[in-house]
């Protein structure tokens, strides 16, 4: 439809300017590439084509050539060394300094290179050997070209992950160096690749600094070019510029290249691939081993093969212990380490307080979730726990016995599971996991059955020699768990690893970690702001509020025995109501509640309370048998059962449920029997 | 034992604080010793005179100075307004459209991106020149020969030539991050495709066209090798610059001229980036 409508005068208008440029572009190309081949220029063709004049340029000027190109490849190696790192820094930290930087890497932009030219005559002028020497003219070109190679890498290393990406590596235990040049530089090669092509042509191709700078030695290309147009031979300066564009087409045609391929591999989703075929046909599985085909299936699939016990018992069977440097589990499996937090607050450099002064002790072997809305501190207190972040200065971090507060996390021997997995694109599933291991040093041999263990226990032996944009979300998901245990951890840390799922497999991934939680018997710490995520994975649950815990318990205590009203109405639905305290009784209109019968509930001062019950601790009553009367307000049929909101005569909203097969009418009158044992009062 | 340990591992964030400078150091040596002590050299050379701006004021009263800065802006600036018109559109149209030989189009377009400026002169001179095709088809047409390569026109075409290139791919990397719903969404609300253009198309291209408009005119201002070659009878201020320093020896006036070059070239930069909130991209 688009594209019917754009075929008319306007796409013509449109596409004849465009034409028009291009002969204007194009047609003294042709002339010059004529002009260089033809025995007089200005007789025409009819005078012949002859190869003289190239050959007069190569006797002339070859020396020029071989210059332009040493004087370019030194450059780039220059402006590789120099460049790669500065852009590094200047990604990473963003403070004065790199500020400044940037605004330098502007200037020779916006400088002429005739005024720097002019300045560095006027500052090293004097110094003979470094002006008569091209190394004056590399100088010019490496200031002129810097900038150029650190914005490619720069906006490269942008738009990966970068920091993400590090401190998964670090998670396993890389150092700096490690980090630097097996995860940054391999992931900011089309950067590096790019900026590089840029860097050779601009220095090929510079001429307003090389001519301030050249002596009748050191002539470049362009030098003896612009000498070849004052030869008033139009031939020979023809025959120059062939020469040139011989050298620059194969650099632009790269440069094309390396376009082409980032969009095509960008990161694009897989499940977007998958959306657009959706005749996946499924295999079918044999043996016992699930194929992980490339359908939404497969991750929901696997569940019935990771859940079946078997596999997490052989692979707890599996020595944890005595042939890794690393591993400081003990010998029971079953009980990690214990991990304690001491008065850690965190506050980051520019005033936000992201965590209060905060004491939590996790036993070992335990399962403890940190569960709160954004910006609770949640994230912060792993961090703290992981070595990512340093708590305020009296907060301490134990392992055990073991203060690891100033341990950096390479060498904590933590696992971690990110949010957005922080898988390495530059190595494939099986390097990923084996990645750990890799830098701990370990050989070869257990490298690979490490390796082969671990996808087994995920069951994504396929996917061993994938690429990592080959993978669907779950399947990312499972090779960030598989890498993370891998190194044999003394804590598992997992941080929102679910959050990016679709709904339907976070319930899928939910119960197998759960699973692989309970039988690898490590102390986790688990981060989410999904409540039911946290009450399926949860030993204990931690509920974190503005920056400080409000409740530490188990799931049920935390359910049923919230500490105030933020965790009641966090967690699940909550209804509140008033009413009168007489003698022994709480007063509603139809039927009282005796005081002795709900034992939850603390008497105050006043005589009216407020109190507090879960939709599902109230039921329909027969006439008479209820505690109230309240209108229905609406009712949402869910299949099993109806899900209303109803309201009593004081206007108070009660969410309640009812079964599937009662139907409900807007403004019904219903009477309500609320559970004695299940009412409870809070404090504020 | 473990203490020990304790004490040898630093954390990560004192790792960061080792590695920082190490890692910066080459550039910072590489830009203070080539252009921040160049630049600064300059700097004190144009202030040496009777009394610290006479240079500037020689410049900004001598007719010949300020004729070539009058000349030299209004060129830029024309350049700029040409270029990001033609080179807007032409860029929209190629991002948009899919048809036959676009490809090479674009290719042909795109190719004389790397060209130095001295190029550029030999080219307008090809063109434009006494044995230029415009010439020669002006000639066989009207019988007069057209040649425009050695004045202002010539300049400008070399600049339109050096320039249209650059605009074009910044402009088709802006166009096709717009998202086409947005365009099918105005549409689908009765705007013409005019309206499209205007209050669609023009607002989410503007910060690219600011930023290639800006590096355009700070590159025509700056501009040398196409003047150069082609000698034209309008001295630009690059080529004054030049003139100034080699044939006139008057280092202090080619710094006073070059250091009021910077400034009004960095200072447009400057301004688009804030304009635009985004840093430019990168060009030559």
């Amino acid at each position: 439809m688009r594209l019917m409508k754009k075929q008319t005068h306007l796409f013509y208008a449109q596409l004849t300017l465009t034409l028009l440029m291009c002969v204007f572009l194009i047609v003294p190309v042709i002339q010059s590439v004529m002009a260089g081949v033809t025995v007089n220029y200005f007789v025409g063709i009819k005078s012949g084509l002859t190869l003289k004049w190239l050959k007069e340029v190569w006797r002339l000027y070859s020396d020029t050539i071989f210059r332009s190109i040493y004087i370019g490849l030194t450059c780039l190696a220059v402006d590789i060394i120099t460049g790669i790192p500065a852009a590094y820094v200047m990604v990473k930290c963003k403070n004065r300094l790199t500020r400044v930087i940037e605004e330098l890497l502007v200037i020779p932009l916006a400088i002429p290179g005739l005024a720097i030219a002019l300045g560095i005559l006027i500052c090293y002028g004097r110094w003979t050997t470094f002006r008569m020497s091209w190394f004056i003219i590399l100088a010019g070109h490496v200031i002129f070209t810097l900038p150029f190679m650190i914005r490619s890498v720069i906006a490269v290393m942008s738009s990966f992950n970068m920091l993400e990406m590090e401190e998964g590596a670090a998670s396993l235990g890389a150092g700096f160096w490690n980090r630097f040049f097996e995860i940054v530089i391999p992931n900011a090669k089309s950067g590096i690749l790019a900026g590089s092509l840029m860097v050779f042509t601009l220095s090929i191709g510079e001429f307003n600094l090389t001519w301030m700078l050249h002596t009748p030695l050191t002539k470049t290309l362009p030098v003896g070019l612009a000498d070849s147009y004052a030869s008033m031979r139009l031939e020979i300066g023809s025959a120059y510029t062939i020469v040139f564009f011989f050298m620059i087409i194969p650099i632009l045609m790269a440069m094309q290249w390396i376009g082409k391929s980032k969009s095509k591999f960008s990161d694009k989703p897989a499940w977007l691939d998958r959306i657009r075929r959706p005749q996946q046909v499924m295999k079918v599985r044999h043996c016992g081993v699930a194929h992980l085909q490339e359908t939404r299936f497969s991750d929901k699939q696997s569940i019935i093969h990771l859940t079946s016990m078997k596999k997490l018992r052989q692979y707890r069977s599996h020595p944890l212990t005595p042939e890794t440097s690393s591993g400081n589990l003990t010998g029971d499996t079953k009980t990690g380490i214990s991990i304690r937090v001491k008065n850690c607050s965190k506050t980051f450099p520019d005033g936000t307080r992201a965590l209060n002064s905060t004491n939590l002790s996790v036993e070992g072997g335990e399962s403890i979730v940190i569960l709160g809305p954004s910006g609770c501190g949640k994230t912060t207190i792993l961090r703290i726990i992981a070595g990512l972040e340093m708590p305020d200065s009296d907060g301490k971090v134990f392992f055990e016995d073991e203060d690891v507060t100033k341990i950096p996390i390479e060498n904590r021997n933590v696992g971690m599971v990110f949010q957005s997995y922080a898988l390495f694109p530059n190595m494939n599933v099986a390097d990923n996991i084996a990645y750990g291991l890799k830098v701990r040093g370990d050989v070869l041999k257990n490298r690979q059955r490490r390796v082969d263990e671990m996808l087994e226990m995920m069951q994504i032996a396929e996917l061993k020699y994938r690429n990592i944009n080959q993978l669907s979300g779950g399947q990312k998901q499972r090779v960030a768990l598989a890498r993370a245990i891998a190194i044999r951890p003394r804590v598992l840390l997992l941080d929102e690893p679910l959050t990016a799922l679709d709904a339907k497999l976070r319930d899928v991934l939910r119960i197998e970690i759960e699973h692989l939680l309970k039988f690898i018997g490590i102390t986790s710490i688990y981060v989410t702001h999904d409540q039911s995520e946290a009450m399926a994975l949860g030993d204990r649950i931690v509920v974190m509020k503005k920056g400080g815990i409000a409740q530490v318990g188990t799931p049920r205590e935390i359910y049923f025995k919230p500490a105030n009203r933020f965790v009641a109405e966090f967690i699940g639905a909550i209804n509140r109501i008033k009413c009168r305290v007489e003698g022994d009784k709480l007063v509603f209109p139809y039927n009282n509640i005796r005081l002795n019968d709900a034992t939850n509930i603390t008497l105050a001062k006043e005589e009216e309370l407020e109190i507090f019950f879960r939709p599902e601790h109230v039921t329909i009553a027969e006439t008479g048998t209820g505690h109230l009367e309240v209108t229905v307000d609406s009712a949402i049929f869910t299949g099993d059962r109806t899900q209303l909101v109803v309201s009593d005569i004081f206007k108070n909203l009660i969410r309640m449920e009812a079964p599937g097969k009662i139907t409900f009418r807007k403004g019904e009158s219903i009477e309500i029997r609320l559970d004695s044992t299940a009412l409870f009062t809070m404090e504020e | 034992m473990n203490i020990i340990l304790i004490q040898m591992r630093t954390n990560i964030l004192s790792m960061k604080k080792i590695f920082i400078p190490i890692l910066i150091t080459p550039v910072l040596i590489i830009f203070t010793a080539f252009f921040i002590l160049p630049v600064a050299q300059l700097a004190v050379k144009s202030v040496q005179g009777p009394h610290i701006f006479s240079t500037y004021v020689t410049m900004l009263t001598t007719d010949r100075y300020l004729e070539t800065l009058f000349y030299t802006v209004i060129l830029s600036l024309g350049v700029t307004l040409v270029t990001v018109i033609i080179s807007g559109i032409s860029g929209v149209f190629l991002q948009r459209n899919e048809f036959y030989g676009k490809n090479i189009l674009v290719a042909m377009l795109t190719f004389p991106l790397a060209f130095p400026g001295v190029v550029v002169g030999f080219m307008i001179i090809l063109l434009a020149g006494r044995q230029g095709l415009i010439g020669n088809v002006s000639k066989a047409i009207s019988g007069e020969k057209i040649v425009l390569a050695y004045s202002m026109a010539g300049l400008f075409l070399g600049y339109i030539y050096f320039s249209i290139p650059r605009v074009i791919t910044t402009v088709m990397a802006a166009a096709e991050k717009i998202d086409p719903r947005l365009e099918e969404a105005a549409l689908s609300l009765g705007a013409s495709t005019w309206q499209v253009t205007r209050d669609v198309l023009v607002p989410a291209l503007s910060p690219a066209l600011v930023s290639a408009g800006a590096i355009c005119f700070a590159t025509a201002m700056g501009a040398f090798g196409t003047a150069f070659t082609l000698a034209t009878d309008i001295d630009v201020l690059a080529v004054v610059i030049y003139t100034e320093f080699t044939l006139s020896a008057n280092i202090t006036m080619a710094s006073a001229l070059s250091i009021f070059l910077g400034i009004i070239t960095w200072g447009v930069l400057s301004l688009a980036r804030l304009s635009t909130g985004e840093t430019l991209a990168a060009s030559g």
